[in-house]
């Protein structure tokens, strides 16, 4: 009989070495068995285990051979030792696999047709791969709760739940809410909350990414779209000053959701509600998709007649904006104009904004408004509501500033101001320029994506696009550079705003005219010594931290 | 608003410190709720899981595990009758049937003068006394019919 | 040769369990000597020589078990006492606290100075009200007589015994299920290793002993692990047991004798015999629920540890149950299945989900509803749960399961073929004579 092959390649101090299906693996001590299969490429079947959560091991799916051990051993919990010789596809680990198998859907209902979670169903894909096909079970199933609101957005079918406990230890360890529980005992075992405590914490939709069957289902996801029809284009949340690394769910021109990707440096493998949510206002609030001029009445006419607005070609609207805004220069000097740019703009909109504005329009005041809510928690989200507040410092406008806000607001008021461009903010939705101050104004040039007060105010008013609808950097909070992603096509004439900007710049005889958002940041990237030596493409999945940010 | 007695209150401070740690105190603070309450109600869980600094849930939760713990109102006589083998070998199915249509109500169940409730329960480790019953915190053995109505009768 | 019994040598005293009587009749006397003559290292040294191995159910070896605690005494240790007996058909434990409380109490004492641990657990199962009361109060007792508390009988040595009842779960005899449930959690085995003489309560290493093995401890105190070693079938099975026997005998009870008793001696005369003579022996549970159940053609077997494991099944918890012909198999199983189905703790797949699966298919079976494939079905699951559980209580209603259908085919056929128990009829007659 030939000697078995012994692990042999050498291991470091804190390394050992050992034989996972006959192949040789060397990892750091203390790694678990199933991930030094993991890290050789080999998936150990699990449903507990979770890397982000402490170990469970109750879903015995991870069963494996240990030589030496009499018992099959869960690779989750197993510490990899030196020698080991593990064998995670015999006879006897195939079999068991099939048992846990039959074990987890004897009591589940298998309605896959109308379950949401067909398609990224770990019961459905560990059937499929390891399960034997049918079921010998013939009995009356355990019934539990089906569809209750376990929490504002979350819905829980206590029948296709597998007691993997994912959940329990999400709000036990990471949101620390603790708002779950696992009720009674044996075969009626249930998670469940306490009366009148749901599951309402600010990083519920976790528990939902987590679950590895139908059981936890995102509220707002239900039955909008099957998950095979789905691409998932990689991207980063724009809620806060974090930057959580998310997948965008698009499909037919449409986000669906937003979910967690991984980036251990950023956001691990969690982000939160309001960031899940973030996308929602692209489709609740009323589009901005073409340029809008105001008509004012001639200065004969009734009183009583409103100005009107009227959509516009995009060249007679730029034209427009600039003849009001020189208009402004010439009658009152620089100091009568003004900007209010948003941190929610990219890098390359706001690079564009301080070369077009300042440089070239010789607007001498831009103020960048702070969105602040709450404080900063222990886990991911951010007081500062703005994705760019750290790009747009490292560029040279300046931080959210509610000074230099406030006396902007107050030079209008007085009429110091005449002329203001807004970009990506509402200051008339916020209720921070009143009605007496926009009439004032003799132009107010706004460029947004949605049909936001501001904008109905506007003498001009210029479409951008929406979260998701152009490419882009953001700089969070620690000072990574992080790109946004194209993900599904902006509506009619929305431009990113860098290109809105870079027309009204030529129309001053400005020669900044990136072909794309890679070119305007490579452009930023030779010029700004915060960003020297990156590239838009260098950036790539997981963003770079800014040397000297 | 504390749901039990201050006695109880009191007690129970008492308890969390009366082990290494903390926890160790929670089993015993809700028998002494219950042994006030006679159940443990939702609000005294939570009152309890603000004594600790622990979820409702959790709480909740462990009352759910243990058989003692009951979440409903019981009899003032808890009749609970052993069914496991030793038991059901000497006749405990009788005993439990008998009992069943002498208080006129169902394994389960409780009469509506919360008089007496009527369980089946796991083995109570006094096999060698089978059929047996515990009655609140009494055991009655070697029971036969006759015996059970006996029993029943001097329950009052 | 007449056996002067040890462990329930005080019970007919009147007032076994007051600490006067135990006193009176030579009691803690084993612990002065262990105090005095013993360092705490000697003593462990002491217990493995004796041979003795836990009467809990594994009858792992006592010595070697606190052999496995750390050498740093960086961390407290614990030991908590296991009293949660609640395997069905066992009642030794119950019967010590109760009749002789200060004979465990004793053992525990000298254990813990062994071990080097300064606070004990009793952990008592919520059922055993009297039991309590009457253990607590031998606590007192003992603190009062200053064989508890500091510097017991002046050695320097400090113990404290908390009494800690738990609230209605079988699981909780199960170590780590007992550890959580000492926390004030839900009563979920943890996964292994760490073994709790490393990480045990509180994270702290942790010693979990029965009560009737640390009863024991009080005889190896008293006389030596020389004398003990004696006592039984050395060098492997010492020492005596405690066997419960129950079911259709003539008298039911805890019985004492040296590890070894021919089972058929204990039925046929400790025991009084059947029940009913017209029905005769036909199974026996030798070990508690969950051990392998032995057909009347093999009883033929002694009552220790390798004996019965040379016969396919365990020693278990000496808990003895007894089925004469008229007990239906199926039936008995479909019982025992009940029990596991309402006391799995529901954490782990196999243990959850197979559990109410047997209650299930042997309901059909019992029901006239079987199918031919049943038995084999049963089984075949049974042999998908054993090993691949969190902790023993997968093989606690695998070996069950296997056993009986295995040993009574016929019956399990006879039922699968689609009529209705043929035995109720007389089983419910049987229930009617007694």
């Amino acid at each position: 009989m030939p000697e078995p092959t012994q692990p042999q390649p050498p291991a470091g101090p804190d390394e050992v070495a050992l034989l996972i299906d006959d192949k040789p693996v060397v990892v750091r001590k203390g790694t678990t068995v199933l991930q030094a299969a993991e890290a050789m490429g080999l998936l150990i079947p699990h449903y507990c285990y979770h890397p982000g959560l402490s170990i469970a091991g109750n879903c015995r799916m991870c069963l494996v051979e240990i030589e030496k051990m009499p018992k099959l051993q869960i690779g989750c919990a197993t510490v990899a030792a030196q020698g080991m010789v593990v064998k995670t596809g015999t006879e006897r680990v195939k079999t068991t696999r099939e048992g846990i198998m039959e074990f987890l859907l004897i009591n589940h209902p298998l309605d896959c047709p109308i379950c949401d979670q067909a398609g990224e169903c770990r019961l459905q894909q560990y059937e499929a791969a390891y399960g034997a096909g049918y079921s010998r079970f013939q009995e009356e199933k355990v019934h539990f709760p089906k569809r209750y609101d376990i929490g504002r957005q979350v819905v829980f079918d206590a029948e296709r739940c597998i007691k993997c406990t994912r959940c329990v230890r999400f709000c036990d360890e990471v949101s620390q809410s603790h708002e779950l529980s696992l009720f009674d005992r044996g075969d009626h075992s249930i998670i469940g909350t306490f009366p009148g405590k749901p599951l309402d914490n600010p990083y519920s939709g976790n528990t939902v990414d987590i679950c590895p069957v139908g059981a936890l289902t995102w509220k707002p996801f239900r039955f909008k779209a099957r998950v095979w029809f789905l691409k998932d284009i990689p991207s980063v949340c724009a809620g806060c000053a974090r930057g959580c690394n998310v997948n965008l769910a698009t499909y037919q021109n449409r986000i669906h959701r937003m979910t967690p990707r991984l980036n251990e440096k950023v956001n691990a493998w969690w982000m939160c509600d309001p960031g899940r949510e973030s996308f929602a206002p692209l489709y609740e609030r009323p589009r901005l998709e073409r340029p809008q001029i105001r008509m004012d009445p001639p200065a004969a006419s009734s009183p009583a007649a409103a100005p009107s607005r009227g959509p516009a070609l995009l060249d007679a609207a730029i034209d427009r904006a600039v003849e009001l805004l020189l208009g402004v220069k010439k009658r009152h000097g620089e100091r009568a104009l003004a900007g209010l740019v948003s941190a929610r703009l990219t890098v390359e909109d706001l690079y564009t904004a301080g070369l077009v504005l300042s440089k070239t329009m010789g607007i001498p005041r831009l103020a960048v408004p702070p969105h602040e809510e709450g404080k900063d928690d222990d886990l991911l989200i951010r007081r500062d509501r703005t994705p760019n507040a750290r790009g747009a410092a490292l560029l040279g406008i300046g931080p959210p500033d509610a000074s230099r806000l406030k006396e902007i607001l107050e030079d209008i008021a007085a009429g110091r101001v005449r002329g203001l461009v807004v970009i990506g903010e509402d200051p008339v939705g916020e209720g921070l320029l009143a009605a007496p101050a926009l009439a004032a104004l003799e132009a107010l040039v706004v460029i947004d994506w949605w049909r936001s007060p501001t904008i109905e105010a506007a003498h001009v008013a210029l479409p951008a696009c929406g979260y998701g609808e152009a490419e882009g950097v953001i700089v969070n909070f620690e000072g990574r550079a992080q790109r946004l992603r194209l993900a599904v096509r902006p509506p009619a004439e929305a431009e990113p705003a860098w290109r809105v900007l870079a027309r009204l710049g030529r129309r001053l005889g400005s020669s900044f005219e990136p072909a794309s958002a890679s070119a305007a940041f490579d452009e930023v990237a030779g010029r700004l010594p915060a960003f020297r030596g990156l590239s838009y493409r260098a950036l790539g999945g997981a963003g770079v931290m800014l040397e000297g940010a | 608003m504390i749901p039990v007695r201050p006695e109880t209150d009191r007690l129970i401070g008492e308890l969390l410190t009366r082990y290494p740690q903390q926890g160790t105190a929670l089993l015993p603070a809700l028998y002494a709720i219950q042994d006030e309450l006679g159940h443990i109600t939702p609000e005294s869980m939570a009152y309890v899981a603000g004594k600790f600094g622990v979820s409702e849930a959790f709480v909740a939760g462990v009352v759910s595990f243990y058989t003692m713990f009951h979440r409903k109102p019981v009899g003032k006589h808890h009749i609970q009758v052993c069914r496991t083998l030793s038991c059901a070998l000497r006749g405990a199915g009788e005993i439990l049937r008998h009992l069943e249509s002498r208080l006129g109500i169902k394994e389960g169940g409780r009469t509506p003068d919360g008089r007496y409730s009527l369980i089946a329960v796991e083995c109570l480790g006094a096999c060698d006394t089978a059929p047996m019953c515990q009655v609140n915190d009494k055991e009655h053995g070697l029971l036969d019919p006759k015996k059970a109505d006996e029993l029943i009768r001097s329950l009052g | 040769m007449a056996y002067e019994p040890l462990l329930t040598r005080n019970m007919k005293r009147p007032h076994s369990e007051s600490i006067e009587v135990y006193v009176s009749a030579g009691g803690y006397e084993g612990l002065r000597r262990v105090l005095k003559e013993f360092k705490p290292e000697a003593f462990v040294e002491e217990v493995k020589a004796s041979g003795l191995r836990g009467r809990g159910g594994a009858g792992f070896s006592t010595g070697m078990k606190w052999g496995f605690l750390p050498k740093s005494k960086d961390k407290p240790r614990y030991l908590a006492v296991n009293a949660d007996e609640s395997e069905p058909g066992t009642f030794k434990d119950r019967l010590l606290i109760e009749k002789d409380p200060h004979l465990v109490l004793e053992g525990i004492i000298a254990s813990a100075y062994a071990i080097e641990c300064h606070t004990a657990f009793f952990y008592i199962r919520g059922e055993f009200h009297a039991g309590a009361r009457i253990f607590q109060k031998a606590v007192d007792e003992a603190h009062a007589k200053g064989f508890l508390g500091k510097n017991i009988l002046g050695s320097g040595f400090d113990l404290d015994v908390l009494l800690y009842r738990g609230a209605g779960a079988y699981i909780c005899g199960e170590e780590t299920a007992l550890l959580e449930s000492l926390e004030g959690k839900r009563g979920l085995p943890r996964i292994k290793p760490p073994f709790p003489a490393l990480v045990g309560l509180y994270g702290c290493p942790t010693i979990i002993n029965n009560v009737e093995t640390l009863a024991n401890v009080t005889l190896i105190a008293e006389q030596g692990a020389a004398s003990y070693a004696g006592i039984g079938r050395p060098p492997k099975n010492t020492g005596p047991k405690l066997y419960c026997v129950s079911g259709h005998v003539k008298r039911p009870g805890v019985y004492e004798a040296p590890l070894g008793l021919p089972l058929l001696e204990l039925i046929n005369d400790r025991a009084g015999g059947m029940l009913r003579p017209d029905r005769p022996l036909k199974a026996v549970v030798p070990g508690g629920s969950s051990m392998r159940v032995l057909p009347a053609a093999k009883c033929d077997v002694l009552m220790d540890f390798d004996s019965l494991m040379a016969a396919g099944t365990m020693l278990g918890s000496a808990g003895v149950i007894v089925m004469d012909s008229s007990t239906c198999m199926v039936g008995a199983l479909l019982n025992l299945a009940r029990f596991y189905a309402h006391e799995s703790c529901g954490q782990c797949t196999p243990c959850r989900e197979g559990t109410g699966w047997f209650v299930k298919v042997l309901d059909r079976l019992e029901r006239g509803e079987g199918r031919k494939e049943d038995p084999d079905l049963l089984v075949d699951v049974a042999n998908r749960v054993e090993g691949n559980t969190i902790c023993p209580f997968g093989e606690a209603i695998a070996w069950p399961v296997q056993s009986y259908v295995k040993t009574f085919r016929e019956e399990f056929d006879e039922h699968a073929t689609g009529r209705a128990c043929p035995m109720q009829a007389a089983a419910a007659a049987t229930t009617k004579a007694t």
